[in-house]
């Protein structure tokens, strides 16, 4: 049939035509008391329920089971236990209640009706479809994360103070550092996608709404389950082979190994269903105008990391599905007795693992790249070139893989095409900093405080990236595979990278996301502590690696003791730099509360032109875009967005591309 | 901020004059109802890569340790693999079942519900038919899951195969249980009201993806056979 978007008969949405039929209205939504609406503490209750029901059926089903009775461990019960548990969860929090009804044939309501009505802060306890609501969310749920890993880190270096004196056991310092390292990979995975690219991204595009609203909240609320399993691992004596996983010690150890595998699915389930949202939403839901040449430079970095998200993460979720069934059902995937192949494991692994690396640094290249026009007032340098970099690095990144196996198994005819591609992929790489540079050109730079982060993030990713290319090369990276250098580098990169580029982007967006303005001055002594306890705290790692020192080994020689208490040290300043980050948070967020200026950077971007924090709905009307976000000091260049165009204009079927008439 | 949102005043050539009738509500009624069409488009497109390289790290394991042949245990002597009649039929019930929803989407796109309707719940049915024959299957096994390569990707991959299936034959049910607050005339006439029109042209998407979404499984059936039953 073909329908026609004009019918003859005049009529507007909800069918309002004299005589007409008039459509079903949905059934009126009655308000009920707080505790018997689906939120938080219903989901606590669904988890414990589902965790229960999990571990029942697991010991009914496994009980005459021969490897429960001699290894006295039952998988099957733990393993359902968080997998039911996590079921009970979102359905406590009311996820699958639309399903449901549909299953039923009963209408639900349009994702801008359904959203939680209410306002204050139970609206963040509940699953909400507002993008705004579920950004916020995400941005509590990952500073927690961040937290908890980073008091890991503080529980590692204080072992590391001694080679001989011990705080922890060998057993319970790998523990901890598989924690750290697990927490902190899924948690950073999604820091930026899931704050800023929910919140932001929608009104960086010009739309009222995301794609799948659903989806987006799901992928959310997976999350705090996926946190939840993961430190629950620690009480089954937690998992010995840090964040990587490696079969066959992955297969044999203790119960922890399971929240370990059934944590980082859950996650990789939760990165796909919040890549899948957000690339139809840029796709699909861009304003009239929004070309792709218009399109801010952020949004390319969170489009092409979310490309890598849905491609690469099915295969970490199929990874640690096989570890499950290995661990259970008795498969033998990683078993080479039985005809299954560690190496295995390590190719799906890092097939997943070396995108990962990408999904951490493109959203930091995004955020840098967005914050240096607004604070040089200059047009980005080469956006073009910017945006095809960040292209080619995800290309690029689903061939790189190999290069974690140089020491481990790989042919060795294999190594130079995979130091190859590794070398390649620091060229679009490097379009970045050459963007800043041509940025950087001639500009009367203002050093407020997400300057100054991102000024930060490239110092420290050129120290990272340097490293990287050094380690890809087949001599360097056997002599140095496995020690303090290579973590020394891959913390370059993703906390002085990833994290320095997030905290610029709070202290850019956050008065547009709360209205409210960080206190500059606290920020500038974040800033300042963090960048030199960062790097005094990792760059002596690298001479530490050079000399010999090992990852994941509680004890080392004692000529380097001195070193590692001057890192350890430096350690504990930087988490005092975060706490003054979280004093800051708290005090502008919740004491002192000053209202931020409706637009305090002068930035072009169309999320400024509309009041922070941004009204429901976003805008009052589609806005048309008429020009790119990048035009500082450009003579005569158009405004940005005709937020209120006229009618007619924004309806490309019946008025065609509303950016060429409106074109100046 | 409001000097910087106003409509350029140098613009050349002004907007046209909106059709009769429209209204802003409408507008961006159609504006968005446009961008959910081409979310169904795009979003199953998009599932489909992901589920792709999903299945594609089964395929991979099997290869890969079908080339290994580590202690010469992917396929050992003697190893009774799985029930090769149970395999085809199972293959054959999504085949045959993506064959009916696919002739059902051409009868719908003629104007036919009712034959939609009928092609659609038999469609569900042997969608379910299969799953339940793959779960027996799987309950009934001739070899332990760990007694070979072979048997680690099979006991393995396929009820992952079989949750995807399950997952989209709930999305089917939706999918009928929808049509039948929809007029029928609704697929033959333009209905009186955009909210009709809407309602029934966002059904017909959200079909068309639910048919290429459920022929892409039919086609991983089929490669999952040919590995499983026929080249093992």
């Amino acid at each position: 049939m073909t329908v026609e978007l004009q019918p003859g008969k005049p009529q507007e949405p909800g069918g309002r035509v004299p005589g007409g039929r008039q459509p079903e209205p949905g059934p009126p939504r009655s308000p009920r008391a707080w505790w018997r609406r689906p939120a938080v503490h219903t989901g606590v209750a669904g988890a414990v329920l589902g965790y229960l029901l999990g571990h029942l059926l697991g010991n009914f089903i496994a009980h005459g089971y021969s490897q429960v009775q001699n290894s006295g461990q039952n998988d099957y019960a733990i393993v359902l236990g968080y997998v039911l548990g996590t079921v009970g969860w979102l359905a406590g929090l009311g996820v699958f209640n639309d399903l449901l009804r549909q299953l039923a044939g009963r209408p639900v309501h349009a994702a801008e009706e359904a959203g939680d009505s209410s306002s204050g802060l139970a609206r963040y306890f509940r699953y909400s479809l507002d993008h705004k609501v579920v950004g916020l969310q995400y941005l509590v749920g990952m500073i927690g994360y961040f937290l908890t890993g980073g008091l890991l880190a503080m529980a590692i270096r204080t072992e590391l103070l001694s080679p001989s004196t011990h705080v922890f056991s060998s057993a319970a310092y790998t523990e901890i550092v598989g924690e750290h390292g697990t927490m902190m990979m899924m948690m950073l995975s999604s820091i930026i996608l899931g704050p800023l690219g929910n919140y932001l991204m929608p009104l960086m595009i010009g739309s009222k709404r995301m794609a799948f609203p659903r989806i987006e909240a799901l992928s959310f609320w997976l999350t705090p389950a996926a946190y939840l399993i993961l430190l629950s691992g620690l009480m089954f004596g937690g998992f010995p082979f840090g964040w990587t996983g490696y079969a066959p010690l992955s297969v044999e150890a203790t119960q922890g190994a399971d929240a370990y595998a059934v944590a980082f699915g859950v996650m990789g389930i939760s990165l796909i269903l919040l890549g899948f949202n957000i690339i139809v939403t840029i796709v699909c839901y861009r304003a009239p105008g929004m070309r792709w040449s218009r399109l801010p430079i952020f949004v390319w970095a969170i489009l092409t990391t979310s490309f890598l998200m849905v491609l690469a993460a099915p295969v970490l979720v199929g990874g640690m599905y096989m570890m499950i069934t290995d661990r259970t059902v008795q498969t033998a995937f990683f078993t080479s007795d039985l005809g299954g192949s560690s190496y295995l494991w390590e190719n799906l692994f890092w097939f997943f693992g070396h995108p990962e690396v990408y999904i951490l640094a493109l959203p930091g290249f995004g955020i840098v790249c967005e914050i240096l026009p607004v604070f040089c007032r200059k047009p980005l340098f080469g956006y073009r070139i910017a945006a095809a970099g960040m292209v080619g690095v995800t290309l690029l990144s689903f061939f790189v893989w190999q290069h974690h196996l140089f020491d481990s198994g790989i042919n060795p005819d294999m190594r130079p095409v995979f130091m190859l591609t590794t070398e390649l992929i620091s060229i679009p790489t490097g379009f970045i900093f050459l963007v800043a540079l041509g940025t950087f050109w001639k500009a009367k730079i203002r050093f407020s405080v997400p300057m100054l982060f991102a000024l930060g993030f490239y110092f420290n990713f050129l120290i990272g990236g340097i490293s990287g290319v050094f380690l890809s090369d087949v001599p360097a990276d056997t002599t140095e595979h496995g020690t303090f250098f290579v973590m020394a580098h891959f913390h370059y990169t993703i906390m002085g990278g990833l994290v320095f580029a997030f905290m610029g982007g709070l202290y850019y967006w956050l008065p547009k996301m709360m209205g409210i303005e960080l206190n500059q001055k606290l920020g500038k002594i974040h800033f300042w502590t963090m960048f030199v306890f960062f790097n005094s705290t990792f760059l002596p790692l690298f001479a530490v690696g050079m000399a010999g020192q090992p990852r994941r080994v509680y004890t080392y020689a004692r000529s380097l003791e001195t070193l590692n208490d001057w890192v350890s040290i430096s350690a504990f300043l930087l988490g005092g730099s975060i706490l003054v980050f979280v004093i800051n948070f708290v005090w502008s967020t919740v004491i002192a509360r000053v209202p931020a200026p409706g637009n305090p950077w002068r930035s072009r971007g169309l999320e400024w032109q509309i009041p922070s924090p941004p009204p429901p709905g976003n805008f009052t009307v589609v806005p048309v875009v008429l020009s790119g976000p990048y035009e500082y000091g450009v003579a005569g260049a158009p405004p940005v967005a005709d937020l209120d165009p006229p009618l007619g204009v924004i309806s490309r079927d019946s008025l065609g591309d509303a950016a060429e008439q409106v074109e100046v | 901020m409001s000097g910087t949102l106003s409509p350029p005043p140098s613009s050349p050539a002004p907007p046209p004059e909106p059709p009769e009738g429209v209204t802003r509500a409408a507008e961006e009624a159609s504006f968005y109802h446009e961008a959910a069409l081409n979310a169904a488009w795009t979003g199953v497109r998009l599932a489909i890569g992901g589920l792709s390289f999903g299945f594609g790290c089964f395929v991979f394991a099997y290869f890969y340790l079908r080339s290994l042949n580590s202690h010469g245990m992917w396929h050992p002597a003697g190893f009774k693999g799985p029930q090769p009649w149970a395999g085809a039929l199972i293959m054959a019930l999504v085949v045959v079942s993506a064959l009916l929803q696919y002739l059902g989407l051409t009868r719908i796109k003629g104007g036919h519900k009712r034959p939609w309707q009928l092609a659609a719940l038999a469609a569900l049915a042997l969608g379910l038919a299969a799953v339940g024959l793959q779960v027996w299957e799987l309950l009934n096994l001739r070899f332990q899951p760990g007694s070979a390569g072979f048997a680690s990707v099979f006991t393995g991959a396929t009820p992952v195969f079989l949750i995807i299936v399950l997952g989209a034959l709930i999305w089917l049910e939706t999918l009928i249980m929808r049509a039948r607050a929809v007029p029928a005339i609704s697929f033959v006439e333009q209905p009186p009201t955009y909210a009709e029109a809407f309602a029934v042209q966002r059904f017909q998407a959200g079909l068309s993806a639910f048919t290429v979404l459920w022929n892409y499984l039919a086609v991983i059936a089929i490669v999952f056979w040919v590995l499983f039953y026929v080249t093992a």
